[in-house]
């Protein structure tokens, strides 16, 4: 019996009183895929940057690495003993190649201060094939695909070390911007790395995930471990269960009691042509909540953005009951009463550096506006409302910037944003990605309130199970189109995946699979 | 202005500002109590930096909605010559040269927002071309001599005029310093103008004007630099220069103002605060020393000392008590989970002392 590559004991961590970690066991054999799951606040979080020397745990505790204690608060020995980290954010520079970030941290082999190309390359391309990749490293990292580039980063930490060797791998939720379809390469990746005798540590709150990779699985909730299992003696319903209690279900349940109104439609799409769609028509009704699906590249990322004024529309109309929808004019929609949740929170969802308070009542200022004064006190009891209503925590901190909060928070805060609008059309663009299943359980809810006034609902997904449990009606677009519309029995994962791929696969799809060969 | 709890503190941080004024006067005012604590010293630090505190603003309103605008040495400058040339060679009425030179101040607005908003072009670099060029137009106006000044009573009095002591200018920049300040921090023009600073596309897809508010912050900023212009005519006569000398007093003021009251955020209170402190630092320095180059000298010192102070506090806050390598580092960017949050460390390193906002 080997060394457990990873032993943790009795691990307490607390943050001004509150336990971010309790009493934390866990061990990791060398070789396997152990997955962390957890809501986010539950502590996975705080067990890596502890393993990672950047929080310093109360007194009390142990980390054990191969039979060696992990000094705490030090980076140096969590590298030493063997531990590697890839984060969400990869860190990679997308203009740079390949070959340029695998040594952009190590520096490159050189001889009186040239840089040695040909011998760089082999190193690289032997990094690459560590990770069982093998693409051209003179390739931007920028150009590839999400799952390739988690790939290189992967190849990066395990870059060979004579005096440390790898001995844990740790995932920090790698998959949070991954689309489902890519997830299968990153499950290459991981086996990969652990058929090599690494331990692989692997947070995330995909559950698929879990079950496609994983041998063990460690759940934890409200820094406490709630159990650990084999993987193959849980399935899916089970898991969320431990994670979170039965809640889910209850929410599936309220899903597929919603009718529907018929008659006139709320939003209502002919022929419309823009980036990535060529003449999509469809309508949604009051109260209805349609599922927009689709692979990377259908169309489906840009099809909400392009019917709120995101982005361009070349041609087609959008018409909101009677009202016809100007294009790449989100305040024109915005007056019609459509509201607009944007796939990237960072990016161009919420102003991180206004506080919470701001971030909601930019969405409509008028109610607290009279001349002279935009009065604060109804502002903020407005938005303190908002933040009891979807349970966002912290509960009071609606001065606090928008960047403090965690990203199910942020999502919560953004969410609230456009439900004050009472909406007649909510367009959700990727509305839990990145957020932990409490919080998405939490969103779904009032997704569903939203429906149940009347509200006309379009989500776009990469997420299958929400789409399936929230919706009643799903357009799976290819290509452009709209290959299918799947409701009732016929909306199973099988035939929305069966439809998003279809007989075709895409070029990009092709070289993407080449490239593992 | 509400406060988060945390930030409970003695304001060392928010209110530097404040107290390095204090400490200013306290040691000057035992140093040299006869020249320094006099009525005369405080009216004239006042009035002769009140130019200084509207470019000030002038600056500030761009920043605010993420536009740097560097045109405001040369469109400061140029007000001053057209209302003085206008004056003393064509011999127009006061208020007819005034408005013309404001008219002409828009125009060079209207022109900078036409090349930021509809040509897409870097604000830095639209309004730094738009610099040059007014110098340009400055030596067409003037002929590249420097105008006469206008001799009337009533043009001296439009600034010289004294209110409690205080030259009227200063009461100008008050009104003026009040006026953005209710606009800024008061009004949904204000929340739209820092929103955009923030972040543009999100402000766009919250249904904001962007390309609006930015051509108004660009129009703002060089009419006030037309009124500033006027201003500086009246009070100390016509000059070719002035202008490019306080553009980086100006942006100085508003960079170090934005670590002051509300960190991270460029105000006015902040900005005509840093104006003063420095004021005073130099008026006092002078006085002991009476050398010259000391106002440049301290004036880039105090900035970069200032900004370094709010950069290492911020950076202090966010990374706690760890001194964490590279690895550690990049966890905490990219991490957003909650322990963070409970002990309030996770304040982002989002600026680096700067406002948050950066030029388009």
């Amino acid at each position: 019996m080997p060394n457990p590559a990873l032993v943790v004991r009795n691990l307490t961590k607390t943050f001004a009183g509150t336990a971010a970690l309790n009493s934390f066991d866990l061990t990791v054999m060398p070789g396997e895929v152990h997955a962390l799951v957890g809501e986010n606040g539950s502590g996975k979080s705080t067990m890596i940057k502890i393993l990672a020397g950047y929080h310093r745990p109360d007194p009390g505790g142990e980390v054990v690495i191969d039979g060696e204690p992990l000094t705490f608060g030090s980076a140096e020995s969590s590298y030493s003993l063997g531990c590697r980290f890839v984060h969400q954010d990869l860190g990679l520079v997308a203009t740079a190649s390949v070959l340029d970030n695998l040594c952009m941290n190590t520096g490159f082999p050189a001889r009186w201060g040239t840089i040695r190309s040909r011998l760089a390359r082999r190193e690289a391309e032997e990094d690459l094939a560590r990770v069982g990749l093998h693409i051209d490293p003179r390739t931007p990292a920028g150009e590839l695909s999400p799952a390739l580039q988690t790939g290189v980063a992967v190849a990066r930490v395990l870059k060979q070390d004579a005096r440390s060797p790898a001995k844990l791998l740790a995932f920090d939720e790698p998959t949070a911007r991954l689309p489902v379809s890519e997830v299968e390469h990153l499950a290459r990746i991981v086996r990969q790395v652990s058929s090599t005798g690494i331990a692989v540590l692997y947070v995330t709150h995909r559950l698929d995930e879990v079950f496609e990779f994983a041998d063990q699985v460690t759940v934890l909730r409200d820094g406490r471990k709630v159990t650990t299992a084999p993987v193959s003696t849980l399935d899916r319903s089970r898991l969320i269960h431990l994670l979170v209690g039965a809640e889910l279900d209850e929410v599936h349940a309220s899903a597929a009691a919603l009718h529907p109104e018929h008659g006139e439609p709320i939003l209502k799409v002919r022929d419309l042509w823009a980036s990535q769609q060529a003449g999509v028509s469809f309508d949604v009704h009051r109260g209805e909540i349609v599922g927009v699906a689709g692979i990377t590249g259908s169309g489906r990322e840009t099809l909400l953005g392009a019917l709120f004024g995101a982005a361009e529309r070349f041609a087609g109309t959008v018409h909101v009951g009677h009202q016809l929808l100007r294009p790449v004019r989100p305040d024109a929609s915005m007056a019609v009463g459509v509201a607009y949740l944007s796939p990237d929170r960072k990016l161009n969802g919420g102003i991180m550096e206004l506080s919470a308070r701001e971030n909601v009542s930019l969405s409509d200022l008028r109610p607290f506006w009279g001349f002279p004064w935009l009065r604060r006190r109804p502002e903020r009891a407005e938005v303190l409302s908002w933040f009891k209503r979807l349970a966002v925590r912290p509960g009071d901190a609606v001065e606090s910037h928008l960047s403090t909060f965690s990203g199910g928070n942020q999502q919560k805060i953004l969410f609230s944003k456009w439900l004050r609008r009472r909406p007649e059309v909510l367009l959700l663009d990727e509305p839990t990605q990145g957020v932990d299943v409490g919080a998405k359980v939490e969103l779904h809810r009032h997704l569903l309130a939203a429906a149940a006034e009347g509200t006309g609902v379009l989500v776009s997904s990469s997420d299958v199970d929400e789409l399936l449990a929230l919706s009643h009606r799903v357009l799976v677009l290819r290509d452009g189109r709209i290959v299918a519309s799947l409701t009732g029995a016929d909306l199973t994962v099988q035939a929305i995946s069966h439809q998003a791929l279809a007989a075709d696969e895409s070029a990009g799809e092709e070289r993407l699979v080449a490239s593992w060969q | 202005m509400a406060v988060t709890k945390r930030r409970i503190t003695f304001g060392f941080d928010r209110f530097s500002g404040l107290y390095l004024w204090g400490l200013f006067i306290l040691i000057f005012g035992l140093w040299e109590p006869h020249l320094f604590f006099t009525a005369s010293t405080v009216h004239s630090v006042a009035s002769e930096y009140a130019i200084t505190g509207i470019l000030g603003i002038a600056v500030l309103v761009p920043l605010a909605a993420g536009a740097y605008d560097l045109s405001v040495g040369a469109t400061v400058n140029l007000s001053t010559i057209i209302v003085s040339q206008v004056q003393s060679a064509n011999h127009w009425n006061m208020w007819l040269a005034i408005l013309t030179a404001v008219a002409a101040t828009f125009v060079v607005g209207l022109v900078n927002g036409f090349i930021v908003v509809k040509l897409h072009v870097n604000s830095f670099i639209a309004t730094l071309g738009m610099a040059t060029i007014i110098g340009a137009v400055q030596s067409m106006v003037s002929g590249s001599s420097q105008p006469l000044p206008p001799t009337s009573a009533f043009w001296n009095g439009l600034t010289q005029h004294s209110i409690f002591g205080f030259q009227i200018v200063f009461l100008y920049l008050i009104i003026i310093a009040v006026f953005f300040w209710w606009v800024l921090d008061h009004t949904p023009a204000g929340r739209y103008i820092y929103a955009v600073g923030g972040n543009a596309e999100a402000a766009r897809l919250s249904g904001v004007k962007v390309e609006k508010w930015t051509w108004l912050s660009l129009i703002t900023s060089a009419t006030l630099c037309g009124i500033g212009g006027v201003f500086y005519a009246s009070l100390s006569g016509p000059s070719l220069t002035f202008g490019a000398s306080l553009l980086l007093p100006a942006f100085a003021a508003v960079f170090l103002g934005s670590t002051q009251i509300r960190p991270g955020r460029v105000s006015v209170w902040g900005t005509l605060l840093a104006i003063y402190v420095l004021a005073t630092g130099v008026t006092g320095l002078q006085l002991i020393t009476g050398v010259q180059w000391l106002n440049d000298m301290f004036n880039g010192v105090a900035l970069i000392v200032a900004v370094s102070f709010a950069v290492w506090r911020q950076r202090a806050v966010a990374s706690g008590r760890a001194r964490a390598g590279w690895r550690a580092r990049s966890i905490a960017h990219t991490d957003s989970g909650h322990p963070e949050t409970l002990d309030g460390s996770a304040e982002e390193l989002t600026t680096n002392g700067l406002p948050p906002q950066v030029p388009k």
